[in-house]
């Protein structure tokens, strides 16, 4: 049951940064490799505003959001929108030149000692495991936000808009439905939910430079292992991800070994590496061909 | 004189790697961000097994070559599978998951400590000799990449790279194309493994992290993807311009943050530069 929990409370980070980054690969077909940076970018000024600058909570979660979604922005003005036309593998390595710039200015301006945010609040046993209120709270709230992207796309005119920007651009353009903006929308609101995660992860565990690459990429498996472009098949596999990684560390193998905790990414990674080598289009995507 | 002869070496074993994977990524167009995976692979099976468990330099390059060979096919058969950005985001997996290896596996590589114990080469006896040596490769290696490149190979690899239903058609074998590209890829790695923590004399896991990745994308696209002379002007360049910003009156803890920075800023210009020639784009008549 703890193994359950942790896995829940590790997967909900990874689901809410990769949900939506599914979204925006659905619609640009481009990666943005400066991810896990932008989920640092969210954690680092919530830490700032609250534990240096002293302003309450809810006031530096919403700045948290701000500082990301900005940088988000800047990403997509500056990394991605002049390149993803020409060819959609460009933003690639411009966001891998972001991430560097990033990491020297996170390093530059925060440190590289871990920081986090404490929160009070009591334990709660739960069929004999133990989760914090807080931790709940987090899980809870990723439930919440990942059911307002799914009313959204399925049950309201912008979500009608942005599906049918996924299935055929240039129709939808005929149609006098501005695409362009529409992209800009997708991947400012993928880095509001990278911002949450980073909050997410300054409150459960410790920000470090170092987590922003094993973040991009552990979401990125996701979206593969997923099917690319699939949301929900994104969202399934970063919490599979997450409960293969707490599972594989907590169980005794066959009575005689135990997997160390330092090769839990190691470990479920290659799972998915072997996964795809068996199932190149992941779980929900259908095979293309190739020469 | 002595930072002259460190540029020389630090540059000549750099080359091996950045041309090697120059032929899968620059050449081929293979979105592939594996090249590390290599270099740590055989950087630290060569010096575990000599410096740790006492073999013979020989015997270990052998069970190095062997490793890197299995990996180049394991890379070369990932290419054919996955789509290209699949393949990308998967060979920074496989990148991480080496390191965690390392880092995590201490009693063989002593972890974040790294192995100090690397025995000096009986050959360079001192630094004029070791770059004389490191020069000599390099060139022969630049001169063989430069071969291949304008040989029927490099055509075959840039014809893929650009159509591939056209190249197959025209009987372009994929699957050997992108295996003998892998290969060059691992034995530039293999070299650079072997010659720069001899140089050294120390093995750590922070000289192959992603910012040395970036380095190497970095010495790439200021080269032009595919041109061997270009990379190798662009190496050596950035090389001496890495080494150099040690001399810059910079307070210890920001010299790596510049340099992230730096080296960030000059490979977006770099791809803004060369944006519309990165990526093949469809030619048409």
């Amino acid at each position: 049951m703890q193994l359950l929990l942790n896995g829940l409370i590790a997967g909900s980070l990874a689901a809410l940064v990769a949900g939506g980054l599914a979204l925006v690969y659905g619609v640009l077909g481009v990666f943005n490799l400066a991810l896990g940076q932008i989920v640092l970018v969210g954690g680092y000024v919530t830490w700032w505003l609250y534990g240096v600058m002293g302003l309450p909570f809810v006031a530096s979660i919403a700045g948290g959001i701000i500082a990301g979604g900005l940088v988000t922005w800047i990403t997509f003005r500056l990394f991605v929108e002049p390149f993803y036309k020409r060819h959609r593998f460009l933003p690639i390595v411009t966001t891998i030149a972001l991430s560097m710039i990033l990491d020297g200015l996170i390093l530059i301006l925060f440190g590289e000692s871990p920081k986090s945010i404490r929160l009070g609040g009591g334990i709660w046993h739960i069929a004999g495991a133990r989760i914090s209120v807080a931790q709940l709270g987090l899980i809870l709230i990723t439930i919440l936000l990942l059911s307002v992207l799914a009313y959204t796309l399925h049950s309201t005119a912008i979500g009608r808009r942005i599906r049918a920007v996924v299935q055929h651009p240039h129709a939808v353009e005929s149609f006098g439905v501005p695409a362009q903006r529409l992209h800009q929308l997708l991947f400012i609101m993928s880095g509001i939910l990278a911002s949450c995660g980073g909050i997410f992860l300054a409150i459960d565990q410790n920000l470090t430079p170092v987590l922003a690459f094993s973040i991009t990429i552990k979401a990125y498996a996701a979206i593969i292992a997923g099917g690319k472009g699939n949301v929900w098949g994104a969202i399934v596999c970063a919490y599979a991800i997450a409960l293969l990684e707490q599972g594989i560390v907590g169980i005794h193998w066959f009575n005689t070994f135990y997997v160390p905790a330092g090769f839990q990414g190691t470990v479920a990674l290659a799972v998915i590496i072997i996964f795809l080598i068996i199932r190149p289009q992941g779980l929900f995507g259908s095979v293309a061909r190739s020469a | 004189m002595a930072f002259f002869w460190h540029i020389i070496i630090i540059g000549s074993i750099t080359l091996l790697p950045v041309l090697g994977f120059n032929v899968v990524f620059g050449r081929g167009k293979i979105l592939y961000f594996g090249q590390e995976v290599f270099s740590l692979a055989a950087a630290y099976a060569v010096w575990v097994l000599v410096a740790r468990f006492e073999w013979p330099l020989l015997a270990a390059i052998a069970v190095a070559a062997a490793l890197v060979i299995v990996l180049s096919l394991f890379f070369a058969e990932l290419s054919l599978r996955l789509e290209p950005d699949g393949l990308g985001v998967l060979t920074i997996a496989m990148h991480l998951m080496a390191l965690t290896i390392v880092l995590n596996w201490q009693s063989v590589t002593r972890g974040a400590l790294g192995i100090s114990k690397i025995p000096r080469l009986w050959f360079p006896a001192s630094p004029a000799v070791f770059a004389a040596m490191a020069i000599l490769i390099a060139v022969v290696w630049v001169f063989l990449l430069w071969r291949i490149d304008r040989g029927k190979v490099g055509r075959a690899l840039a014809a893929l790279a650009e159509h591939p239903w056209h190249a197959s058609a025209l009987g372009i074998n994929r699957r050997t194309l992108h295996t003998f590209a892998f290969l060059l890829a691992a034995i530039g790695s293999l070299g650079s493994g072997i010659l720069f923590p001899a140089y050294i004399l120390f093995l750590t896991h922070v000289n192959y992290d992603f910012p040395v990745l970036i380095f190497f994308i970095t010495c790439i696209v200021a080269g032009g993807p595919g041109r061997v002379f270009g990379v190798t002007a662009a190496t050596l360049a950035l090389v001496f311009l890495r080494e150099g910003l040690r001399f810059f009156a910079l307070p210890y803890d920001l010299i790596g943050p510049v340099r992230l920075i730096l080296f960030g800023l000059i490979l977006f210009i770099a791809v803004w530069y060369r944006r519309d020639n990165l990526f093949p784009t469809r030619r048409e008549i």
